[in-house]
């Protein structure tokens, strides 16, 4: 029968594994990550899900592991994961584990061959004769294969090593079960960032997260609360990281925390291939999950200055390896933004930035002393001026008013936001101008998306147009793996 | 032994149920019009199937329907169908078909409630022995949300009155499923137009198609060739409507057909509510693809359209960018032409670049302010999100009638001009420097019936690279 260990509860990030550009472990990033998260963490998981170990030889997750052990140096438990698709894989590599002088393993339902019920038992049963405590992983989203209760329980109360389970499928209903079955037996850890203040104040004795690399301190901040019965703080913390999380936990995790952590000032690298930028963790997702990290106050400041050509501006903003310190060719400046679903409310974003007395202001005077009425053109905004236009031609009163006041409203919460938080700093609003031509499609409907979506993509367009991305470099990286949603035919 | 009718062969179109577009009231000369579209054709004809938004209709309406169609069909067959989520409602729609004249009635897996097998049985079984009339029975689970379970077919398949069973998964497996359990005592009716032939080969008795009455003709010789054997003028006939096919089952059901009926001159109205005629499970983009593709089936007149690829000195092309051949030397803009690609595929980009601080700027960002009706210009991109170096606006020459020509612009030639760029930079053609310092602006002519994605794809890909090159290499 399993046991409850007092080791196995609290916040347990489930680490990235770094790679250097040649694709090699990066230990001395891999290092910096752990101490980074150290003091905010009940534990640790080098080579989970998130670790990528399905894309590591056993000797790199050999690796990986040894340098965990190294660093954490025994200040909390290490829970390293050791599941293969083969029983006899992971009997191996769990044994080595072992003997390496891991806390416990973390080891996820044999995955890819869909074996049945009995078939995962008896895996489990292999691993039980080790004598390492074990948490039992399910996470059907990866490994297509679903625990019910029924065999989650006979796992967790036959086997005598099995000190608990970590549940990612975010199935509350099958957590609920547990609590039935096994509560107080065993421990229980929920692995989906999304319900993790649900199921804590439900019952659960704690997280392993992807989102923990990025958010240790509040996460231990929302455990902390749900301990201590203060489950208002915990709701309110939880409501406050809840987009983030939902893009770490459904927009790529590995790519997308470790795109994180780079904007964090933290580098681990890119995720290995097949993964790409730009792939699940998409290049919008890329954009909110900076805004949010932004919001939360993750991201670094560093002093920027803006060349407006005979004139400088200083600002100060929440920089990315990538933001220029110093930005200059401010006759044309350009940027594109794209949000979406749903199809309908889609926002597409052509934008140009510049001085009022270049091409941009030139263009907004000169179109508004010609065509701007009858084109439908609006100044939406004196400080920095802004002209918005149409890219498709109005007809009907529902699509103005989607346009006008939904897609517009959009827009101007990206530009007021963005006047706060310092890239469009106050002292030079007299001189930009802006041309932000936006695209709402004729049978949009929901206005409410149609301005989150021209908010998002303003955002986006903006941001890229201020910092010259995309880069070269990732423009020759990406260009193969391009996608343009018209090219094809229904 | 079984059930096997001998009647129930050949192409029976699902019926669209026509409303009037203003009080949504049922369109019975319309419904009649299209019944005599339809009929030298077919074998027979479907009443308030799925494709005529079953649901939708009351119950007097559903009776109406199957009245108006034995009047027109005369000797051929009107199967109606009686679909509903409760066994009760079922009989009752069952009982109205038969007085009305029905041959055979079309009954869905009960929906909704998600019924057990157990259910589904029984709701057969009450229908079959209460009402006295041929039933075929009917897998969907695209709107079912389940599948009509084999064993309960195979059951079903004993009482004497199930004749038939339409399957619309389009899942072959479940249909050689049921060929291999039931075949021998009920037909078996292929009820997904994409897979036809397949279906047919296999050893199914007929089709229940919402196509069949946009191109019945197609079905009735696809039909005859596959029983005599002729198998490779089967396929090559399947393939050329393959894609409305495809758009019909999966991208807008019973709303594509009618839209495509509507194009046609069979004005069927829209559909009931909440659907929308397009910009709901059809989209705009789609119903331009369902009009092109009619155009190619001959069934709707091409618009024929003057058009000319732009010529004269290339310096002279760029008028509509106030960029005169004096500006374009004084400020020593590059310059750059390409043209490549056969017959409708056939390609011109004409291509400026020059530094942020020429009068190509302006030109760049009075472009963006003023929305040419059906030429507006966008920003050169390999995908959203992902814009090329330099900044390269794309600008259609010809103004774009509808949306099919503008998915042609905006996706393929957007696409090929992007990677040529992207290319060029990568090949040191286009210098890092020009991607920070310069921008571009590209006039494209693309034919108005270019339809080819793929074709137009390459030829913009070279004519790019033809352009690029002239402009930059010195």
């Amino acid at each position: 029968m399993g046991y409850k260990t007092d080791w196995f509860r609290g916040i347990y990030p489930a680490l990235v594994t770094p790679f250097t550009r040649d694709d090699r472990l990066d230990e001395e990033a891999y290092r910096r990550l752990i101490r980074y998260v150290l003091p905010h963490v009940n534990g640790v998981v080098p080579c989970g899900t998130t670790g990528e170990f399905s894309y590591m030889t056993i000797e790199e997750r050999k690796r990986a592991i040894e340098v965990c052990l190294d660093e954490v140096n025994g200040r909390v438990p290490v829970l390293a994961g050791t599941g293969c698709p083969s029983t006899r894989e992971t009997v191996q590599l769990t044994e080595w584990a072992r003997d390496a002088g891991v806390t416990g393993v973390l080891v996820v339902a044999p995955y890819y061959l869909k074996p049945t019920f009995n078939e995962v038992y008896d895996h489990f049963r292999a691993l039980d004769k080790l004598g390492v405590p074990i948490v039992i992983y399910n996470i059907p989203q990866c490994a297509g294969t679903h625990f019910r209760w029924w065999t989650a329980e006979g796992m967790l109360l036959d086997l005598e090593n099995v000190v608990g389970i970590k549940d990612s499928s975010g199935d509350m209903p099958f957590l609920e079960a547990l609590f039935e079955k096994v509560k107080g037996q065993v421990g229980i850890f929920v692995g989906h960032d999304e319900i993790v203040q649900a199921a804590l104040a439900a019952g659960c004795d704690g997280a392993i997260l992807a989102s923990a690399n990025l958010i240790p301190d509040i996460w231990q901040v929302i455990y902390r609360a749900t301990l201590e019965g203060d489950l208002a703080t915990a709701q309110e913390w939880q409501a406050k990281i809840q987009k983030l999380v939902r893009i770490v936990a459904t927009c790529g995790p590995t790519q997308a925390v470790k795109e994180g952590l780079e904007m964090m000032g933290i580098p681990v690298g890119v995720s290995r291939h097949p993964i790409l930028r730009g792939g699940s963790f998409r290049r919008e997702d890329y954009e909110e999950l900076r805004m949010q990290l932004e919001i939360l106050g993750k991201i670094p400041p560093a002093d920027v200055v803006y060349d407006l050509g005979g004139r400088e501006v200083a600002t100060r903003v929440a920089a990315t390896p990538h933001t220029p310190r110093r930005v200059s060719g401010w006759d044309l400046r350009v940027g594109e933004g794209f949000a979406g679903p749903p199809f309908h409310e889609i926002a597409h974003i052509d934008l140009l930035i510049g001085r009022r007395d270049g091409p941009v202001g030139r263009a907004i005077a000169r179109s508004l002393a010609g065509w701007g009425e009858a084109r439908g053109l609006k100044v939406i905004s004196e400080r920095p001026l802004i002209l918005l236009v149409p890219t498709v031609t109005i007809r009907t009163g529902r699509q103005r008013e989607l346009f006008y006041q939904f897609a517009a409203e959009g827009i101007m919460m990206a530009v007021r936001q963005n006047i706060e938080n310092g890239f469009l700093p106050e002292a030079a609003l007299d001189d930009l101008a802006l041309i932000i031509n936006a695209f709402v499609h004729p049978a949009a409907s929901i206005g409410r998306r149609v301005m989150l979506n021209n908010y998002k993509a303003t955002v986006q367009a903006l941001r890229k147009a201020i910092e010259g991305r995309p880069t070269l470099e990732q423009l020759f990286e990406e260009k193969a793996a391009a996608r343009h949603p018209f090219r094809y035919a229904p | 032994m079984g059930n096997r009718t001998g009647w129930l062969r050949g192409v029976f179109p699902a019926l669209v149920t026509p409303f009037d577009p203003k009080t949504e009231e049922v369109d019975e000369e319309a419904y009649r019009r299209l019944i005599r579209h339809v009929l030298p054709h077919v074998d027979g004809v479907v009443t308030s199937g799925t494709t005529g938004e079953f649901p939708y209709l009351t119950r007097a309406e559903q009776r109406r329907l199957v009245e108006i169609a034995r009047q027109e069909v005369g000797d051929k067959l009107v199967i109606a169908g009686c679909g509903a989520s409760g066994t009760a409602q079922a009989i009752a729609l069952a009982q109205d078909a038969r007085e009305a004249g029905a041959d055979a009635i079309l009954v869905v897996t009960p929906y909704f409630l998600h019924p057990s097998d157990k259910e589904v049985y029984q709701h057969y079984y009450d229908i079959a022995t209460r009402v006295d009339i041929s039933l075929i029975l009917y897998n969907i689970p695209q709107v079912v949300d389940a599948v009509l379970p084999r064993s309960v077919v195979e059951d079903l398949a004993d009482l004497p009155n199930v004749v038939g069973l339409k399957d619309s998964s389009g899942d072959l497996t479940y249909t050689m499923e049921i060929l291999e359990y039931a075949g021998d005592r009920i037909d078996v009716l292929v009820g997904h137009d994409e897979v036809v032939i397949a279906a047919l080969a296999a050893g199914v008795s007929g089709m229940i198609l919402a196509s069949a009455q946009v191109y019945p003709e197609v079905w009735q010789e696809v039909y005859r060739l596959v029983r005599e054997g002729r198998l490779e003028e089967a396929r090559a006939l399947q393939r050329r409507v393959q894609k409305l096919s495809r758009i019909f089952c999966r991208h807008g059901g019973g709303v594509a057909v009618k839209a495509a009926l509507n194009m046609m001159g069979i004005s069927v109205g829209p559909p009931r509510r909440p659907l929308k005629s397009a910009g709901g499970a059809l989209i705009h983009e789609t119903r331009a693809e369902i009009q092109l593709e009619l155009e190619k089936l001959g069934k709707i007149p091409v618009e024929e359209q003057p058009f000319a690829y732009p010529s004269g000195l290339l310096e002279t092309r760029f008028g509509d960018l106030e960029l005169t051949p004096e500006v374009i030397r004084a400020h020593g803009l590059r310059l750059g032409s390409g043209t490549a690609g056969e017959g409708v595929n056939r390609v011109q980009l004409d291509l400026v670049a020059g530094r942020k601080d020429t009068p190509l700027a302006d030109a760049y960002a009075l472009q963006l302010t003023y929305p040419l009706r059906g030429r507006e210009a966008l920003t050169a991109i390999l995908e959203p999100g992902l814009t090329v170096r330099p900044s390269t606006l794309l600008l259609p020459t010809l103004p774009q009638k509808n949306l099919r020509q503008a998915n042609m612009i905006y996706g393929p030639t957007q696409l090929a001009l992007g990677r040529a760029i992207v290319d060029a930079l990568e090949a040191g053609v286009i210098s890092a420097q020009a991607a920070d310092d310069e921008i571009m602006v590209v006039l494209a002519t693309v034919h108005p019936k270019a339809l080819d994605r793929h074709a137009l794809y390459r030829s913009v890909y070279e004519a790019a690279r033809m352009a690029i090159a002239q402009a930059f290499s010195g």
